[in-house]
This record gives C-alpha cells, structure tokens and sequence, in this order.
C-alpha cells in the first residue's frame, strides 16, 4: 500500500530544502546541480505517483489532497517538463554571463515555480486550488521579467494584469457554485470538487451555468484560450527559454485540469451539452487565432508561443467534444505537446543565442551550422504541427475519432482544415530558415553548443517518436480508467 | 440563500453599507486624483469589513468578526498603505491620459449598475428567492466587478490597474460575505493574504517599469505586438 | 371656502416671500465675506424702483419681448398652488398637475425666457440662452429622474403622498433610495438657483450665464423677470423641504394658528437652506466649462441609484 501523504510531503519538501539551500548559498554552480538534483528527485516521484495511482480517487491529509488519476498525469507532465528545463537552464544560463551574480535567485526562481505548480492539481478544495494557481502566475510573472529589460518587464506586467484579471474572474464563478450548493447542504459544508458535484443537479441550471461560464473564461484567461490569449505571446517568448517551457509545457496543463473540473461538476448537473459547446466554441477560437498569427510571425519563440495557442486549442475541444475516446486523445495529447513544446523552445533558444537575435528572419541556414541541433529542430517542427509518426500526430488524430462521435461534428471539420493550415504555414517559416537567404558577412553564427543545451532536445525528442509509433495498451486501459472516475 | 432571518433593521443596514461600498467605487471612477482612489479604496475595504462584522452579529458566526478585523487591518491598512507608497515614489498624481472623462466614466457605471441589477434580478427570479438582500449583494458584486474592469479598460496608469484588480476583489469578498457567510474561514483568509502578496509583487514590478522600461503608462508598454 | 382662501394664501406666500429669502442670501453672503450687505428688504425695494421707471424696448424684439417675462410670472405662480407651501393635505385645484407636471410648468417659464433671450438678436442674449440650454441637456434629465425615483419611492406621482411618506415612516426616510434623492436634488438645486460652483455673480458679460439672458431688459418687464427667478427659487427650495428633506412643520389642520405656524417654520428651514447655499457658495470656486457635467454626472448617478436602492 503506498503512503501517498509520503510522498507528496516529499515532493513538496525537496523543492522547497533545493530554494532555500539556494538562496543562502549564492554559488550559480551550486544553484544549478541543487536545481538539477531536485528536479531528478520530483521526476521520481512523480513518475512513483502516477504508477501508483490508484483506480479512483484518493482524498487524504484531512480532505485536503485529491490524487485521482488525470491529476497524477498533470503531475507527471510538470515532473518530465521540469526536469528537462533544469537541463536545459544549465546550459542556456552559462550563455548568459551578465547574469551570472544572479543567476541563483533565477534557479531558486525555477524551483519555486516548480513547487507551485505541484501543489495545485493535488488540491482537493477549488478555492485552495485557485489560489496556488495565483501564487504560480506571481512566481512565473518574475521568471518572466528575469532579464530586466524593458520588453521583459512589459511582458511580465501584462502577463500578471491580465492574468489576475481572469482569476478574478474564476474566484467568482467558484463562489456562486459553492453558493448554489447551499441550497442543499446548508449555510456551511466544505468546498472539494466531490461536494460540489453531488449538488450539482439541485441547482438551478441558470446558476450553474452562469458560474461555469466564469470559472471557463477565467481559468481560460490563465489557459490562454482566445480571446483571453493576449499574454500569451508576450510572456511566452520574453523569458528566457527554459521558462518558457516550463511555463508552455506543464502551467497551462493544470489550468486546463481546473475547467476540466468545473466542467464536470455541470456534467454531473445534467446540462452537459452546453458547457461542452462552450468549451468547444473557445478551443475553435483558439485555433483560428493561432493559425493566423503563424501565418505571419517574424519571432521564433513568439510563433512557438501560438503555436501553445494552437495546442492549447486542440486540448480544449478534446475535452469538450466529451466522450472517452477524445478524452484519451487529450490525455495524450497533454504529454507530447509538453516533450515537443520543450524541444521546441530549447532548439529556439539555442538559436537565439547562436544567432544573437530573436526573429527568425536573422536566423538562416540553420542547418548548416548546426547540422545536428538544428535538424532535431526540424523534426521537432514537423512533430508539433501534427504530422506522423510522431506523438501529436496519433493524439490529434483520437480527438478527431471522437468529435465524429460526438454532438458537435462540425468542430472536427474547422478543426483539420486549421491544422493543416497551420501545419502549412509552420513549416514555411523552417523553409526559409534552412533553405532561404545566405547570412550576412560578419553575422555567421559562431557559437559551440554544450552538451546542456543539445542532451534535453534529444531526451525530449526520443520519446516523441515512440510514443507516436507505439501507443502503449496500458496507457489506454489507463485513459480509460481516468474517464471513468471523476478528475 | 440566507438562512437566518433578518429583521428590517438588519436588512436595511446591510443594505446602506452595500450600498455605501458602491458609491465609494464611484468616487473613485469620478475623481481626478490618485490618492483619492486610494482613499476611497481604503473606506470601501473598511465598509466591507463592517459588513462582515454584522453579518457575524446577525448570523452567529463567530469566526467573521476575526475576519473583519483582518480585512479591515489588511485590505483597508496595509494595502491602501503599500499603494500609497508607490504612488508617492512613483510621482504619479493623476491619471493624464484615460480614455474618458471621469463623468462620462461615472456615467457608463451606472449604465453598468443597471445592467448588473438586471442580471441579478434574474438570477434571483430563477432561484426563487424570497429576500432581497441576496439580490442586493450580487448587484452590488457584478456592479463592483464591472466598475473594476471598467477602471482597467479605460486608464492605462500601471496603479489603476492594481487598484481596479484589488475592486474586483472588494467585489467578490463583499459578495461573498452577504451570500454565502458559511464558506470555510480558512479560504477567506487565505484570500485577503494572497492579496497581499499580490500587491507586494505588483510594486516590485511597478519598480522595475519605471526603471527598466521608463514609464508606467500601458501608452508606452507598446514594443510587444502582434 | 376656507381651502380656497388656503390656496390663494399659497400663491401669496410664494409670491411675498420669495423677495425675503433672495435680500437674506444676498446678506449673509456679504456677512460672512466681512462685508454689511444690503438690507433684507433691499428687493422689495428694487421692485418698486423698477415698477416705476420706463420700459425700454429694442427696435428689434417682438411680441415674445413682452409676452416671455408674463408668462414666467404666471409659470411661477401657477406652480404654488400644487406643491405643499403651507398645508400637508391636497387643497382645490391641487390635482391640475402631479410633480412632474409642476416640474414642466417651471421649465416652460425658463424656455420662455430662453426665447427671450433670443429674440433681440443681441449676441450677448444669444449667449446666455446657449449656454443655459447646455446646462439644461445636462440638469433637466437629472431633474426627471428625481421626480421619476420619488415616484417610486411612494407609489404615486403626488408630493402630498411623498410628504406623508417620509414624514410618517422613518424607514423610508433613511432608506438609501431617499438619501440618494436628496443629495441628488442638492446638487441640482445649487445649479437651478444659480450658486457656484457653475453659475456666479460676476458682472461681466463674458462669463455670465442666465443673466445674459436679460441684459436686454429694463423697468417693468425686469421687475417681472428678477421676480420669476426669485419665485423660482423659493419653489424649487419648497419642493426640496416639503417633499424631500424635512417635511414636517407644515399646517395639518389648516386653520389660522396652525398656518401662521407653518410661516414662522417656513422662515426658519429656508433661512437654514439658504445658510447652506451661502457656504455652498463661499467655499467653492468657479468650475470651468468642461467640467459642468462632473456635477451633473454625479447628480445623475445618485438619482441612477436612487432608483435601483429603490427596487430592492
């Protein structure tokens, strides 16, 4: 019988020993290995929690931790995204050496943000749960702003203002839906998720719609659902780029498992068909904003960060077509978009460093200079705009099996027509990367490579490519477990 | 759904303190200056914490008047405090550019007033209640949320926007107060400190703007686009 | 027989009185500015100066010239007899008009005079009237939905059943609705009876407002007009007290004791609201023009949720 209250204890107390170890040692290289050590430690378990995670849902330490299956997986995604960006930190940090004086609160920074973003899947009560996604966008806002410059600390402000705004929002929602539960339970009853669904069908649909309606829009403004979107970009491609994974790969997972939750405390209410439109309208949205803001993009990191747009997108209308196929689908579509994201953006910042600039018009023929990097890049690019056999590709394709089912078949149609265009105008801009123009005399990249920064792209990309060849039957018999129970 | 009964002395004092609480966002959509925002900010946090101790009072829920005080020490005290403070390093006294002028801004609140009230009123017709003080509460809760996002749309000083965020907050709590007074003590006060926190980060980062970036005005936060 | 005497007796009171209440703001204006000021019976004076000069007519002005300061008179005095002066209790010919029908009655005067303004083709008179119809768009909405909350608030459109109301039940007295109203009415009341910070006494042309309107006019027909505006302002303080702020002190019975009762309260609530817009007065400074609605906005923002205060 495992002792889940073991190990989570543990899994918050090793990140938090690794920040204040490193906040009073100010040695950058003991920054970086105490970081590295803690992020091996929580992949550990986390990976310990997911295997071990029962069939149905857990509530311990006083009802106030929840461990049910697709929260363990959301665990699993920042454990894997975590460990890669610590990686990955070692080696684009030491291309930094202005910041070197710094460079332990950066890792501290990191750590921290990885600790916040553990405690809130693991949140039984949706108020606690709201307020550790805060404290994540309070943490991240400053790794956001890290490099102090001035599009930076834009970045940041819009990204905490907007952000906020939404939560508002969401704090909101979650009041009214406990409110609609005191017609049932009484002035007083604790709030957890399984309360607020055994109420669910007393309330009144207006009421329970209103307030999902909230909580959608303002867990959708830290999701980045369009048209909520428009920190997104900014946030995503001013920091630096382990954060941006970080930020990318594993923050917007466990946004999206809060309006996965809230939903299904509507579903449970018996209007379920509503809510999942609307989920769906706003995953549509998403798309066709990404796709078109692809089309034309100058910023590497900035196309990636719509690219997250996109995912983020598709995600949603995984959830809201409903049903357990394109539930499957989304479950695996969360972890292969937090490995090919990652590559992603630790390919985009090994180039920004290499060619000292952002947009990728400066950064030509990749290929021959980094032959090596830089096709790993590529065949990440192909892989994050859905094509075969990659990972994406098998979970883009579930999603679309089950929105046939589903009662809204005409999202499956713009769904694949925005796919293909944006998978088009994708790799368009690879195109010209690695067969357009010669780099200017004087502008040839001269930069070497670290082991640090090329070991996460590779460790990103080999799962990649078997998880888009071989969909393992337990994973499935998993999903289909996930399903069943309430997340 | 309140389930102790008011009297009509109960009632029509929550009444005037929800109510006072919404003129107080008004002063602060009408006013010219900064530090009268703040002001009125800090007399609406303490209004809400009043409401908070007689709904206590009314209700027998001890655990409120802890939290009053605490509201009252922190979102009517220290925060307004911390603004304050910004405002004063920050030099800003008012608002130069904002998009409207404060009367027609005072206006297009009432238009929001009313069309909070209107949802309110259905709501409530759906829900059947029977009281009004719960449809009250949730005018005065829309209204206040709307009249922050209002705040944050139409100015573009870095302040105005924290002070619109910590309105929508007001909002909530005073609603929350009203109609559901039961809700766990232990979210409300985490609540009022994550407030904290979040003005604390707020400063630091209005600091960094007016270093890094030069201004605090969302007119010269323009580089990032498309 | 005697409710007609009462009525007659109203329109009188209005009409004796309004000079008084104008000759003391003058004075203690002039008082608290460390001045002596005129005597509080300065306007009668005036009256009868101006009753007993030539009239002078431009070559330009029309029949309006002549007609426009009648019928604000008239205007002024038909108005007294359906708002409570002097008795709480609906006198004959009460009913001709509900509040906002002595609400219209009053305005008519005003755009009366407005035509007049208007009509010597004088700049200055065009001048006045433009100006005055700005604040107009901005008050006469205000104005409306004042009626329109009180209204409300008593379920009737008579401001004998307001009075009632408010005196008779404390809880609609300090219902948030009410205070609303009142404040909402003070401000308006300040711009109707021409107190800073919009209107002020300045001399010169340039800056005036409402007497630009009529700079054209002299001897008799001024002796009309200065009247009307004092009327005006005597009734719009009787809506104000009777109807909104203190409605007690008026003569219930109405016998002769109790309404020489109801004139000595009178003397005293207009005396003490006029104390208050002589420091309304005293303290403010001019606004500038483009900031006449700021006001007005909030004025019409409490009288906005006056009337939503008032549905819960």
């Amino acid at each position: 019988m495992v002792d889940f209250n073991a190990l989570i204890a543990a899994l918050w107390i090793v990140p938090s020993l690794a920040i204040i170890a490193m906040l009073a040692i100010r040695r950058p290289s003991w920054g970086e290995f105490l970081n590295l050590a803690s992020a091996l430690v929580v992949f550990g378990l986390t990976l310990t929690i997911l295997v071990a995670a029962p069939n149905n849902a857990v509530v311990s330490a006083d009802q106030y931790i929840l461990i049910t299956p697709l929260g363990a997986w959301v665990l699993f995604c920042v454990g894997v995204v975590y460990l890669l960006a610590s990686i990955y930190a070692i080696g684009y940090m030491r291309l930094l050496p202005e910041e070197r004086p710094r460079l332990h609160k950066f890792y501290a920074l990191q750590a921290g943000f990885a600790l916040t973003m553990l405690i809130a899947p693991l949140m039984n009560n949706p108020g606690i749960f709201w307020i550790a996604i805060d404290f994540t966008t309070i943490v991240s806002a400053f790794l956001v702003g890290f490099e102090r410059e001035a599009e930076c600390i834009e970045a940041a402000w819009k990204y905490l203002i907007v952000v906020s705004a939404g939560l508002a929002l969401a704090l909101l929602g979650i009041i009214l839906f406990y409110w609609g539960g005191t017609f049932t339970l009484g002035p007083t009853y604790a709030l957890t998720w399984e309360n607020l669904r055994l109420t669910a069908p007393k309330v009144p649909e207006a009421l329970l719609f209103f307030s999902f309606l909230l909580t959608l829009v303002g867990f959708g403004t830290k999701v980045g659902l369009a048209p909520m979107h428009t920190w997104l970009p900014d946030a995503h491609s001013e920091g630096p780029a382990p954060a941006s994974a970080m930020l990318s790969g594993a923050l917007l997972n466990i946004a999206l498992l809060g309006i996965y939750r809230f939903l299904s405390i509507v579903d449970a209410g018996g209007y379920s068909l509503m809510s999942h439109t609307a989920l769906l309208v706003l995953g549509v949205i998403s798309l066709a904003v990404a796709g078109l803001f692809i089309v034309r993009q100058d910023g590497a990191k900035r196309m990636l960060a719509y690219s997250s747009l996109e995912h983020m997108g598709v995600l949603a209308m995984g959830f809201g077509f409903g049903g357990p196929i394109a539930f499957a689908g989304a479950m695996y579509h969360m972890i292969n978009h937090s490995l090919t994201k990652s590559l992603m953006f630790f390919g985009a910042g090994n180039m920004m460093r290499a060619y000292e600039s952002k947009s990728m018009s400066q950064m030509r023929r990749i290929l021959r200079y980094y032959p090596f990097s830089g096709g790993v890049w590529l065949l990440g690019a192909v892989a994050i705009t859905g094509a075969p056999p990659f990972g994406l590709f098998l979970s883009e394709i579930t999603i679309l099996r089950g929105g046939i089912l589903s009662a809204n078949p005409w999202a499956v149609w713009v769904m694949a027509v925005l796919l293909i265009l944006i998978f088009t105008a994708f790799l368009n801009h690879f195109r010209r990367m690695i067969w357009g123009p010669e780099p200017e005399p004087g502008k040839e990249p001269t930069l070497k490579l670290s082991l640090w920064n090329i070991l996460p792209m590779l460790l990103a990309f080999v799962p990649i490519l078997v998880l888009g060849l071989w969909w393992p039957n337990g994973l499935w018999t998993f999903f289909q477990h996930a399903f069943a129970v309430a997340p | 759904m309140l389930i102790f009964h008011l009297g009509p002395l109960a009632t029509s004092l929550f009444s005037l303190l929800a109510i006072l609480a919404l003129v107080l966002s008004f002063v602060m959509l009408g006013s010219h200056w900064l530090k009268n925002h703040v002001y009125a900010f800090a007399a609406e946090s303490w209004v809400i914490a009043a409401i908070s101790a007689s709904i206590g009072y009314y209700g027998h829920y001890p655990e409120l008047y802890i939290i009053a005080a605490l509201s009252a020490l922190f979102r009517g005290s220290l925060l307004p405090y911390l603004v304050l403070r910004l405002v004063k390093r920050l030099h800003i006294n008012r608002e130069f550019t904002p998009l409207l002028k404060p009367s027609s801004s005072m206006l297009l609140g009432a238009a929001l007033v009313i069309f909070s009230y209107e949802v309110a009123r259905q709501l409530g017709v759906s829900l059947h209640l029977t009281d009004n003080i719960a449809v009250l509460a949730l005018t005065c809760m829309f209204s206040l949320k709307l009249i922050g996002f209002l705040m944050m749309i139409l100015r573009s000083e870095a302040i105005s926007h924290i002070l619109g965020l910590l309105v929508i907050e007001n909002g909530i709590f005073l609603g929350s107060q009203i109609i559901v007074p039961g809700m766990p003590a232990l979210l409300e006060l985490v609540i009022i400190f994550d407030l904290v926190t979040i003005v604390m980060a707020f400063g630091m980062l209005v600091r960094f703007l007016q270093s890094h970036a030069g201004t605090t005005s969302s007119r010269g936060l323009q580089k990032l686009v498309g | 027989m005697k409710d007609i005497f009462l009525q007659v007796a109203q329109v009188l009171t209005v009409l004796l009185l309004s000079p008084l209440l104008h000759g003391f703001i003058v004075k203690m204006e002039e008082k608290v500015q460390r001045g002596q000021g005129p005597s509080i019976f300065q306007p009668y004076w005036d009256l009868w100066k101006l009753f007993h000069k030539t009239q002078l007519v431009p070559e330009t002005a029309t029949w309006v010239f002549f007609w426009a300061p009648v019928v604000a008179f008239v205007a002024m005095m038909i108005v007294p007899m359906l708002i409570p002066v002097l008795t709480n209790f609906p006198l004959p010919l009460s009913d001709m008009g509900d509040i906002l029908g002595g609400g219209l009655i009053l305005t008519l005067g005003s755009f009366f005079i407005l035509l007049a303004g208007l009509d010597t083709g004088q700049p200055f008179g065009g001048l006045g009237s433009s100006r005055a119809v700005m604040l107009g768009i901005l008050a006469e909405p205000t104005l409306i939905l004042v009626f329109v909350g009180i209204t409300f608030l008593d379920h009737s459109m008579l401001p004998f059943v307001a009075n009632h109301l408010l005196a008779q039940s404390p809880v609609a007295y300090w219902s948030p609705a009410h205070i609303f109203l009142v404040l909402a009415f003070i401000i308006l009341l300040t711009v109707e009876t021409d107190r800073l910070p919009i209107h002020s006494t300045i001399p010169y042309e340039i800056y005036m407002i409402d007497e630009a309107r009529i700079l054209e006019y002299s001897g008799p027909l001024l002796a009309l007009l200065k009247w009307a505006s004092w009327m005006k302002q005597f009734i719009l303080y009787t809506i104000f007290l009777n109807v909104f702020l203190f409605p007690w002190g008026l003569s219930v019975s109405g016998d002769f004791g109790s309404v020489l009762l109801a004139l000595l309260v009178i003397l005293a609530k207009y005396g003490a609201v006029g104390l208050f817009m002589v420091m309304v007065d005293t303290v403010q400074s001019r606004l500038r023009f483009y900031r006449y609605q700021e006001p007005l906005a909030l004025s019409f923002l409490f009288a906005v949720l006056a009337i939503v205060a008032d549905q819960l």
